[in-house]
């Protein structure tokens, strides 16, 4: 029983990382913009189907080039639409960005149609390890690996540069900001088309595991604002705790009581926010008070 | 007092009383289309979701029916009004949009079973007749039958009963993971009864929510379990995701994977490298035995798609053009005129002819058994047919179940 505990836990870790990834973007987003965008999925939608086209001219640097081109995309986006949200109602920015969400998957299902496309994983990566007790997959090892190197790549870019410090002076206090001579709405523009690339990355690591469709990225939306409430919403590290503790939920709920694996991370989003209202490391934020 | 004119005299009441008749002529003949307007069709089928990747090939399949007969039916112009049906209770909604506004005399759709036994249960009510296209599960055409209903897809039941042998050459010992929905819970319940018949076990058993986006946890648990045979109810999108997984965990060719209805488009949508399994399914584009209308329609589909015609788009175009034929051969639009229609149609296919059985509506068609090949060379080409079932083709009917087994009373 331990050795199929422990795989569980590695594949709950991996489906974790995954779920992470898609969440902190939408988390900085968040504290940066202060939009809850509801088109945070079709980027991770796009980051699989970009590596599927770009692989073809390209090979395996295709995974690279793909976030790269969703992230543009984003701040396209952020340009031509998102940022006339700022000042805006929430209510608006949710209906904007669903509007924007439904556009993207219609427009992806015009380009490639309504049928998956199918997208296999390196063969170097094929093939399982079986370390002890417990087993995992070459690629589901190397997707936790990549995981951990872009949100340590993340936390190093935030905390350590001036740019990170800019970003996270804006998220307090965008004013004080703006007055010391920072072109803030350039920074959003950039944090916008950030946040869009870390889901672009998700969307290319689950692409020769999940079957690649227009509306895949429904599977993965709801994790990520579940992962974003329990974590507490702009928190970073909040972000990560949480994603990890959905997947891990989800795998052992799969083991023992296989019926409730679809609904278990709602009753234990709901049961966090019972004992802590603002997610686990979420903090008071005044700008939304 | 009279209307009078230069060489014509009527009395004003038989003038106003004339008048009237004319007016109301046309609805003494309702179901007598007028020439202006066209003879409209209803479409059922899902827009987006999981099952959208079939559904673009039932559309295409039954789209393409009608432009064969150059959009025409009984002799005017005919258009096809197609609704989305995200969800059983929406579908309804759009099923009666599609009667009362958009006034269509037939429904074709159905692509999910959950939605289907919703409507085929308002078809009844609203006295619309309605063609279920792609839903499987065994009551639609069994206890929750009625008049206005007919049906292609083979039932679960009898197509788990086709399946059932080839699992049984594995072993015993059988693992079920189905979707927990209609589909999934009508191939559990069909495939413990024929485990049980053949003295089996169930050594586990996962019902899975639908739109899973990852398997491996309950693949790892098949892995422990150790079944002879692993029989699959999981529905397109994720029939693919979890075949996809099932090879990156290693176990394509350790444990082999059985299951009813594989769409083309699920297969494709696997890729080669990871494709594994054997299925049931109702045709097959590259079946050298199929009868020259349906070889026809598929170089026409190839013509104008670019691509082979899955399954899907045979059984949107079969059943439209069953409908279609019906219109043509009845000449009224007059649904119970419609119903008696299509219980009277028929197609030869070969060494049998398909047609809806009239105790219950259900189409009778040979299953295909299907395997995925060993190597595959062609990027559409997936499956080595290893039997027509029944195979005897004067077993249809019996296979298909008696009128007792079936227990559909139409009242």
């Amino acid at each position: 029983m331990l050795d199929i505990l422990l795989s569980q836990l590695a594949s709950g870790l991996v489906l974790g990382g995954l779920y992470v990834l898609i969440a902190i973007g939408l988390s900085i987003i968040f504290g940066l913009l202060g939009i809850v965008n509801f088109a945070h999925g079709v980027f991770f939608t796009l980051g699989a189907y970009f590596a599927l086209v770009l692989y073809q001219y390209f090979g395996w640097p295709a995974v690279i080039l793909s976030p790269i081109a969703v992230g543009a995309i984003g701040m396209i986006a952020e340009r031509l639409l998102i940022q006339r949200l700022y000042d805006k109602e929430p209510l608006i920015s949710l209906i904007v960005t669903f509007a924007l969400a439904l556009l993207v998957e219609a427009s992806v299902r015009l380009i490639w149609g309504g049928i998956g496309q199918p997208f296999s994983s390196p063969p170097f990566l094929s093939g399982i390890f079986i370390w002890g007790p417990i087993l995992i997959t070459k690629y589901r090892f190397a997707v936790f690996l990549t995981t951990v190197a872009v949100l340590v790549a993340l936390w190093l870019f935030l905390e350590h540069t001036p740019f990170g410090r800019i970003l996270r002076a804006g998220s307090r206090d965008p004013e004080m900001v703006g007055l010391l001579g920072i072109n803030l709405p350039k920074v959003l523009t950039w944090v916008f088309g950030l946040g869009c690339a870390i889901s672009g990355i998700a969307g290319v690591l689950a692409a020769p595991l999940w079957t690649i469709t227009p509306s895949m990225a429904t599977n993965a939306i709801m994790p990520a604002f579940v992962v974003v409430a329990i974590g507490g919403l702009g928190s970073f590290a909040g972000a990560v705790i949480a994603g990890l503790m959905v997947g891990i939920v989800s795998a052992m709920t799969i083991q023992f009581w296989p019926e409730a694996s679809g609904a278990m991370m709602y009753i234990f989003m709901a049961l966090m926010l019972l004992l802590r209202p603002r997610g686990l490391l979420g903090e008071r934020w005044e700008r939304f008070e | 007092m009279t209307v009078t004119t230069p060489g014509l005299v009527l009395p004003r009441r038989k003038l106003l009383m004339g008048a009237s008749a004319l007016a109301v002529a046309p609805l003494a003949a309702p179901h007598i289309a007028r020439a202006a307007d066209p003879i409209r069709i209803g479409v059922l089928l899902a827009k987006t979701g999981g099952i959208a990747a079939q559904t673009e090939y039932l559309a295409n399949g039954t789209f393409l029916a009608l432009e064969e007969r150059k959009n025409m039916l009984m002799g005017q112009p005919a258009e096809l009004v197609w609704l989305d049906e995200p969800s059983p209770q929406a579908a309804t909604q759009n099923m009666q949009k599609l009667v009362q506004e958009n006034k269509v005399c037939a429904i074709l759709g159905g692509s999910l079973s959950s939605n289907a036994l919703a409507e085929e249960a308002l078809a009844k009510d609203l006295k619309i007749p309605f063609v279920c296209d792609n839903a499987a599960a065994t009551d639609i055409t069994g206890k929750n039958c009625n008049r206005y209903t007919f049906r292609l897809n083979t039932p679960v039941a009898v197509q788990q009963a086709m399946l059932s042998p080839f699992a049984a050459k594995f072993g015993k010992k059988w693992y079920h993971i189905t979707s927990s929905y209609a589909f999934g819970q009508d191939i559990l319940k069909s495939s413990r009864e024929n485990l049980k018949a053949i003295g089996g076990t169930e050594v586990g058993v996962d019902e899975v929510p639908l739109n899973t986006p990852d398997y491996s946890s309950f693949i790892l648990k098949i892995r422990a379990a150790k079944p002879d045979v692993v029989v699959g109810g999981l529905a397109a999108g994720d029939l693919s995701t979890f075949l996809k997984q099932w090879n990156e965990l290693g176990m394509k060719g350790k444990i082999p994977f059985v299951e009813i209805a594989i769409g083309d488009t699920d297969i494709w949508a696997v890729g080669p490298e990871a494709a594994d399994g054997i299925f049931t399914k109702l045709w097959w584009y590259n079946n050298p035995n199929n009868p020259p209308e349906e070889k026809a329609f598929a170089a026409e589909y190839l013509k104008k798609h670019g691509k082979p015609a899955a399954d899907k788009a045979w059984m949107g175009w079969i059943t439209a053009k069953s409908l279609f034929d019906t219109l043509d051969a009845v000449k009224s639009t007059d649904a119970m005129k419609i119903v008696e229609g299509l219980e009277a149609w028929k197609f030869s296919a070969g060494q049998t002819a398909y047609s809806y059985r009239k105790f219950d509506h259900q189409m009778l068609v040979r299953n295909l058994a299907v395997q995925v090949k060993p190597k595959i060379t062609d990027k559409w080409d997936y499956f080595d047919v290893k039997a027509v079932l029944p195979e005897n083709p004067a077993d249809v009917d019996k296979v298909f179940g008696t009128e007792a087994e079936i227990g559909c009373k139409m009242g």
